[in-house]
């Protein structure tokens, strides 16, 4: 028989599901995050170029993003809104393509609103009332830190849903974009939700400022992108 | 930045401490200990405009770092202040501590280079910071584009740029890494332990415009990874800081493309809060890189001076 704790564990694992899944309508599935210039140039080609592409676009959310999205989800468990607004900006500072920041921005204050109309929790409001004043930018670490810990989900869970969800929608776009299964696309993201635990810990112990990075094709594929005449997808 | 009433170098013994990259070598080197004398390296430089022409007004320097004076041997732009850095030792060591301090005054161009690349030795205790403030008022101009950065192997190295630019100045802050000595030592090619460099750039009324730290640990992240550097072994980063309709004009004739065949790609991307442009370059030798990173610089001269850039050195 499921006793009080084991219901409260299986609500919150619904609405982790919720939250976390791809198909949650912010407009996730308009973003490759490089890859239609990756696959375009010839860097990625097969299953194997794919689960490398993807593990550095995990690799570089979680030294950056993820760093942000623990110390929002924070901020949000103190009720700190003006400790998220300097969160925000500091992601968005470090989004140095036009697309990246597109995307994020988009992104966020989509779940912003959705958690706003779904939740209706105080601290959403409070968010979503600085977005439309302008005083943060709406960046998607910090909605999705807000949106979990007004839900009592843990960061842990938080910085899980977000790895999990880079690493959907690259895949995702994949399916669409070159030749590769659903077979092997799912391979990949098995394997790669095997490292978030690690990147967690790591991310958990870090300060906003060692938000950190290397990727120098993933940025000049960004590049060409914008230069791009004809797109499927929006970054 | 420089804490009021400290040594200038202070700054980069507080970076050296706090940052976690370097939290495993924090031990003295067994030879000089570091920051003493002769590992402490100063420079600032302050420009201003006299008439037509910008002077080196302002001159501090401290052992390992020379500049001797300016030079106007730029023929496109020959009121324009050269200024060559200069290492007397001619390598950063463990225990080296570097702070350089740029200074243009209202509409003061320069520009300033080093004398030959930086190599960064390897190091079995310590590690070497350097420390950069880079100040432009109203209508300056600033060319800062030194030779590469080598970093041998099991070297460690940290660098903080942080620029404050006035709405209307332009600053183009270039910066080429090599792998290493990479026909020296199989080792070499991304052999260094720890390479961090970032830059973060603010307006004079203290408004942010964009960070990026680069932290490149090649024994924790894969260099050769699809993303990262592939087959890929120079990288050249290229911040701009200018008006944003000069950056956009700029964006406009800058091309941007992967040719993983030639082994060459490059491109910009807009900084946030209409702060500039970042453009990168990867190639597989220096020169390849250093002519597209040239490219880009010829493109913002003529965008923002309407002046052309010189030819290149001979030996440069």
């Amino acid at each position: 028989m499921a006793d009080a704790a084991t219901t409260v564990q299986v609500s919150a694992l619904a609405h982790m599901l919720q939250f976390g899944d791809s198909m949650f309508p912010i407009g996730g599935f308009a973003f490759s995050s490089g890859l239609e210039s990756a696959v375009q140039k010839g860097a990625v080609t097969d299953a194997s170029t794919l689960l490398a592409f993807t593990r550095t676009a995990v690799e570089q959310a979680a030294r950056g993003d993820g760093i942000a999205l623990v110390a929002a989800h924070r901020a949000a468990m103190a009720g700190d809104v003006t400790e998220l607004i300097r969160i925000d900006e500091a992601v968005y500072a470090r989004k140095l393509s036009d697309e990246a920041r597109t995307m994020s921005v988009r992104m966020g204050r989509k779940f912003t609103e959705m958690g706003v109309h779904v939740l209706g929790a105080p601290l959403l409001h409070a968010w979503h009332d600085c977005i439309r004043k302008g005083q943060g930018h709406g960046c998607y670490p910090v909605a999705l830190a807000i949106n979990f810990a007004v839900q009592a989900l843990s960061e842990r869970h938080a910085f899980a849903v977000h790895q999990y969800g880079i690493a959907a929608s690259i895949l995702g776009a994949a399916l669409r974009l070159m030749k590769v299964s659903h077979l092997d696309t799912q391979k990949v993201l098995y394997e790669l939700s095997g490292d978030i635990e690690t990147a967690y810990e790591r991310a958990a112990k870090a300060r906003l400022t060692d938000m950190s990075g290397y990727a120098p094709l993933m940025e000049i594929l960004a590049a060409v992108h914008i230069k791009a005449h004809v797109r499927l997808f929006m970054n | 930045m420089m804490v009021a009433g400290s040594l200038p170098w202070a700054a980069a013994e507080a970076l050296g401490t706090s940052v976690p990259e370097l939290a495993a070598y924090q031990d003295e080197p067994p030879q000089m200990k570091s920051g003493t004398i002769g590992k402490t390296g100063y420079l600032r430089l302050g420009f201003e405009t006299r008439g037509s022409r910008t002077i080196l007004a302002t001159l501090e320097r401290r052992v390992p770092y020379l500049a001797q004076r300016a030079l106007y041997c730029d023929q496109e732009m020959p009121d324009l202040a050269t200024v060559f850095l200069i290492t007397t030792t001619g390598c950063l060591l463990q225990g080296d501590r570097m702070a350089l301090d740029l200074q243009l005054g209202h509409g003061a161009q320069a520009h300033v280079t080093s004398q030959s690349a930086t190599k960064i030795h390897g190091m079995d205790a310590n590690y070497a910071v350097q420390t950069q403030t880079v100040t432009l008022a109203k209508d300056a101009y600033l060319e800062f584009v030194p030779e590469p950065i080598i970093p041998h192997r099991r070297a460690r190295f940290v660098s903080n740029t942080q620029v404050c630019v006035a709405p209307s100045a332009t600053l183009l802050l270039s910066e080429i890494l090599q792998p290493g000595r990479k026909h020296h030592h199989p080792d070499e090619c991304f052999g260094a332990t720890v390479v961090s460099l970032s830059v973060a750039a603010v307006r004079p009324d203290g408004r942010t415009l964009f960070t990026e730290k680069l932290m490149i640990e090649p024994e924790r992240f894969a260099m050769r990874q699809v993303g990262v550097m592939n087959a890929f072994d120079v990288f050249g980063n290229v911040i701009l800081c200018t008006p944003k309709d000069k950056a956009e004009r700029i964006l406009e004739r800058v091309e941007a493309d992967v040719r993983m065949a030639d082994g060459i790609a490059f491109g910009a991307c807009r900084l946030p809060n209409d702060a500039g442009l970042i453009y990168k370059v990867l190639g597989h030798n220096t020169a390849q890189v250093k002519a597209k990173v040239r490219e880009f610089w010829g493109i913002v001269r003529k965008e923002v001076t309407g002046a052309d850039l010189p030819p290149p050195f001979l030996w440069r």
